[in-house]
């Protein structure tokens, strides 16, 4: 079973001499439990790649699906109610909503989809990411590395299909970049999830189940 | 509602401000309302007191009570379910226990007529040569008994009584009879169909139905209102000065939670990353300007009602219940209008900008 799929995708920025092809004919897919790294340089296409792939960007051409439900031709809403559903991101930094504690990050999506999760269920995911006793505070007064596990357990709450991390250890230290990465890959393989993860950092990919490099927009499998 | 409550506690300081804002405005808007009503309400109480239907006035008056003089041959012309003669004008009053001089309004009627007003203190008067006074003459030192000099007048008029919201034209009335008022104002009394009366009251749902002498003009009790000097010039005053106070209001507001908007636009980037709607994030600004205006308005009021308390008998201040929740709504409903230019900022954030970039 594949969940998320790119089908002979390419993006194009701008015409004429300013044309970039940031991506070319690209396929890709990942299954449930694989945690999968891209690497390369910058300015090769990593961040276009996840764009897409998270339906913020519209590829010019090919087609992304996520468990089986295609993008193309999806109204702004719907998207945005597909990428609620089934994707979770994780990014750099400031993923977090800065005015709510660790427990109201998690009770705000009971709030959008409109279901509440048993409280059992947030304490037991805050639990296994070893923040529960952080669930009263506010992000500026958590760890770098601590605010990234509160994104992951954010990103994993409303049980999605995939998840998308954008150099989740940028503003983290080798320690707790690698504490951060073991979680994941845990996550990963706890949920079964698909886990897509750019990063720069190549000591981080031991956790990973496999490895692309993306060379100006052509992504390789290399382990 | 989640979310603007949450933002609301985290950064109390800053909404607090923007709450203290609305406040102050509100408690602006408030008092020159009450101030307005109140000035309204000086020009008129003695007439609406009358809860008459309409008014008949000389033609040629143009609806001015103090230039109407009606001949009591035509007077009689007019009908109506009640009828009474009003004789007006204008005086200064001076006495013994007076400290000073007082301006009031003077109204002339039968004693036994409708019109009559209710008395508080003392007695109705009967004979000629008695006066009812409104009660804020009771305040400057006027008593029961008190002999009353009229400027350019050596009659001496007895007060026997008080009346509650006495008020014609901002000054207060001394209520007699009609010959009394005769003699004040024309040297002498009158009461042959050749005297002379100002004006006619009519209590009639139909008193505009009917022809009388062709001199005599009869209109609706409202129309009559708005032309009384002054009246309609300081209720545009008033409602202009609140009018712009309702536009600023809406600028500051929009202009606040746009710069708040601003602010937001890295996580309500994310948020839409996430997959939260253009329409959600818009919800969660608007709930939180009317959970801001709102309160802002509870405390204007609060500051309001203090006001009132404090202020003195003799500013002309009259707070109305029905105003008060209009303006309030009013002031709620433009906040929440200012607050509707973020909605097109909220729509342009691109959740793109969550990836890759800063
Ligand atoms: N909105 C855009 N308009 C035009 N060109 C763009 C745009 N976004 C990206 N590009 C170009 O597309 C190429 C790929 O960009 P992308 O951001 O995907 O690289 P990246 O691999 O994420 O780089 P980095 O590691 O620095 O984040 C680059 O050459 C970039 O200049
Ligand atoms: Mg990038």
């Amino acid at each position: 079973m594949t969940l998320l799929s790119l089908d002979n995708v390419s993006k194009t920025y701008g015409s004429g001499h300013t044309e970039v092809k940031a991506l070319k004919n690209m396929d890709f897919s990942v299954e449930p439990g694989e945690f999968v790294a891209v690497i390369g340089p910058s300015g090769s296409g990593k961040s276009t790649f996840l764009s897409i792939a998270g339906g913020l960007l519209t590829p010019s051409t090919g087609t992304v699906k996520i468990n089986n439900q295609s993008f193309a031709g999806l109204k702004k809403k719907e998207l945005a109610k597909l990428r609620f559903k089934e994707l979770g991101f994780i990014l750099q930094s400031s993923n977090l909503v800065p005015f709510l504690t660790v427990k109201d990050q998690l009770i705000l999506v009971d709030k959008v989809q409109k279901k509440n999760l048993s409280k059992k269920k947030k304490e037991d995911l805050l639990e296994s990411l070893d923040i529960i006793k952080l669930k009263d505070k506010y992000p500026k007064d958590l760890s770098g590395g601590e605010r990234q596990r509160v994104a992951i357990a954010r990103a994993l709450y409303n049980e999605p299909s995939v998840i998308l991390a954008d150099e989740p250890t940028a503003s983290l230290d080798t320690n707790r970049a690698y504490e951060v990465v073991k979680i994941l890959a845990k996550e990963t393989k706890d949920n079964q999830t698909a886990t897509i993860m750019v990063t720069h950092d190549t000591r981080l990919l031991d956790h990973c189940d496999k490895v692309y490099e993306m060379n100006d927009g052509v992504l390789k499998q290399i382990r | 509602m989640f979310l603007a409550w949450k933002e609301i506690k985290y950064s109390k300081l800053r909404f607090s401000l923007i709450i203290g804002v609305v406040a102050l405005v509100a408690w602006l808007v408030f008092l020159l309302s009450g101030l307005a009503f109140g000035l309204a309400s000086v020009n008129r109480l003695a007439i609406d007191q009358f809860d008459a239907n309409a008014i008949a006035l000389t033609d040629e008056s143009d609806l001015s009570l103090t230039q109407s003089k009606l001949l009591i041959k035509d007077a009689k012309t007019v009908t109506g379910d009640k009828t009474a003669y009003l004789g007006q004008s204008s005086g200064v009053v001076t006495s013994d226990n007076l400290d000073g001089k007082v301006s009031v309004s003077i109204l002339g009627m039968e004693h036994d007529s409708f019109i009559m007003p209710k008395v508080v203190e003392g007695k109705a008067f009967t004979d000629e040569g008695e006066v009812l006074a409104d009660i804020s003459m009771q305040k400057k030192g006027t008593e029961i008994g008190d002999e009353l000099n009229i400027s350019s007048s050596d009659k001496k008029l007895k007060v026997v009584g008080f009346v509650e919201n006495g008020k014609y034209g901002t000054l207060p009335v001394l209520y007699m009879s009609i010959p009394d008022w005769q003699e004040l104002k024309f040297g002498q009394s009158d009461p042959t169909d050749n005297g002379l009366v100002s004006a006619v009251i009519i209590r009639d749902t139909d008193a505009l139905n009917q022809t009388p002498a062709k001199a005599v003009k009869i209109s609706n009790m409202a129309d009559f209102i708005e032309k009384i000097p002054g009246y309609s010039a300081q209720n545009l005053t008033f409602s202009i000065m609140i009018g712009f106070l309702f536009i600023i209001t809406a600028f500051v507001i929009g202009i606040f939670i746009y710069v708040l908007t601003m602010q937001k636009t890295a996580t309500f980037g994310v948020l839409k990353a996430q997959g939260m709607t253009t329409g959600f994030l818009s919800k969660m600004v608007i709930s939180q300007t009317f959970i801001l205006a709102a309160l802002g308005v509870l405390i204007g009021l609060g500051l309001t009602f203090v006001t009132a308390a404090l202020l003195p008998d003799a500013a002309p201040f009259m707070l109305n219940d029905l105003n008060l929740v209009i303006y309030g709504v009013v002031l709620v409903a433009v906040a929440v209008i200012g607050a509707l230019f973020s909605v097109a900022s909220i729509a342009k954030i691109d959740p793109l900008k969550a990836i890759g970039g800063e």
